[in-house]
């Protein structure tokens, strides 16, 4: 095992260490899929009980859908924006 | 908790939640904190050995098996940013916990050895160790450190102004809507990481216990079929080597895109340090670390 790997942490913006690969793209491709579900899940949770809360039903409800679809989109570029600047 | 009866006894006792063990005080003791435990413990032991004997400098069979994994994932995070030596102990000991946890799920004994209770009428085998990462608890707890540390990244790197900058987006005054959808996705990380590695597991557990219950009667007629959980049990070393592994990734990807995020080149003198080799806007980037 390379022993710069435990060496401390040397000055900010040193770029030694051993030649190596980057984080293969194909852990971000795997997260993905389920961070999409979830970001809907959430908004749809979070507003259900809120309208459940505050008895507001549907509103909060369709307001947590919409923000939930929207943050699968945002979570969606991000990705690919991180992935295509790593 | 999927069951199996067979002439009013339990084949298949699988739990979703750990069970308790015994209690020491107000303190309950449950089978999957034993099975972290002992996890914890054959790491403390490796590295007690290893440190002891010391690293040839031509490896022998056993350190070149033990230092291959390693040396990949170290490999991978030495080329992640240029600050990766702060953060690759945590990514190193990520992978190792999560690995002896999962592995340790197929160990003899462990889910098969137990104190009898008496659940409902039935009587079911309560295991004294559990596979850690087969708990939501034990994930869940490894996540939020992932999570916090990638906060603490993204607030090291760019400042608490600039990290909320960054939730809030551009322009300002459409940060009632977007900080909302960038806290939804930010959150959805927290959760994506420890559901993947509870359900893998979790789903390695009672796949494992399923055919074990369905060969041991087939054993009797046909042999072979004991070699049936064997074929299961080798996939589960490859699942657990790839969750831990996934784990790992997404927490040096998630900490290696905190600290070299996008920003503009008048942005870089207010957010402190921007890491040079990933940023988009060199010039930004030596600015802020000379």
């Amino acid at each position: 095992m390379d022993p710069r790997a435990m060496a401390p942490d040397p000055k900010p913006g040193s770029t030694d260490g051993p030649p190596s690969t980057r984080a293969p793209n194909w852990a971000l491709a795997l997260d993905l899929g389920i961070r999409m579900a979830l970001t809907v899940g959430i908004g749809l949770g979070g507003g259900l009980l809120l309208d459940n809360w505050l008895k507001t039903l549907p509103i909060f409800t369709l307001i947590g859908m919409v923000l939930g679809i929207s943050a699968a989109m945002v979570t969606i570029w991000n990705v690919a924006r991180d992935a295509m600047r790593r | 908790m999927p069951e199996e009866e067979a002439g009013g006894e339990s084949l298949i006792h699988v739990a979703i939640s750990a069970e308790e063990v015994f209690q020491i005080g107000p303190l309950v003791v449950t089978n999957s904190m034993i099975g972290a435990l002992l996890a914890s413990a054959i790491l403390l032991l490796a590295t007690w050995y290893i440190s002891r004997r010391g690293s040839a400098l031509i490896p022998g069979r056993l350190q070149g098996v033990i230092e291959l994994p390693i040396e990949l994932l170290a490999g991978i995070i030495s080329a992640s940013t240029s600050r990766w030596r702060s953060y690759a102990a945590l990514i190193l000991c990520f992978f190792l916990m999560i690995l002896v946890a999962n592995w340790i799920g197929l160990l003899p004994g462990v889910g098969t050895v137990g104190i009898n209770h008496v659940e409902e009428g039935h009587e079911v085998l309560v295991p004294i160790v559990r596979p850690a990462s087969a708990d939501l608890n034990f994930t869940l707890g490894l996540a939020i450190i992932s999570v916090v540390m990638f906060i603490y990244w993204g607030i090291r790197a760019h400042g608490v102004g600039g990290y909320l900058r960054e939730l809030m987006g551009e322009p300002l005054y459409l940060a009632p809507l977007i900080f909302p959808i960038n806290v939804i996705s930010e959150l959805s990380r927290l959760i994506s990481l420890s559901m993947r590695l509870f359900g893998n597991v979790f789903a390695g557990e009672v796949l494992l216990a399923t055919m074990l219950a369905l060969t041991t009667f087939a054993a009797f007629v046909y042999p072979l079929a004991l070699f049936i959980p064997g074929l299961f049990v080798g996939l589960e070393i490859l699942f657990g080597f790839v969750q831990a592994l996934v784990f790992a990734l997404l927490s040096l990807t998630y900490i290696s895109t905190a600290i070299a995020e996008h920003h503009e080149p008048g942005d870089a003198s207010d957010h402190g340090e921007t890491d040079t080799a990933h940023s988009s806007h060199p010039p930004a980037a030596e600015a802020a670390t000379t």
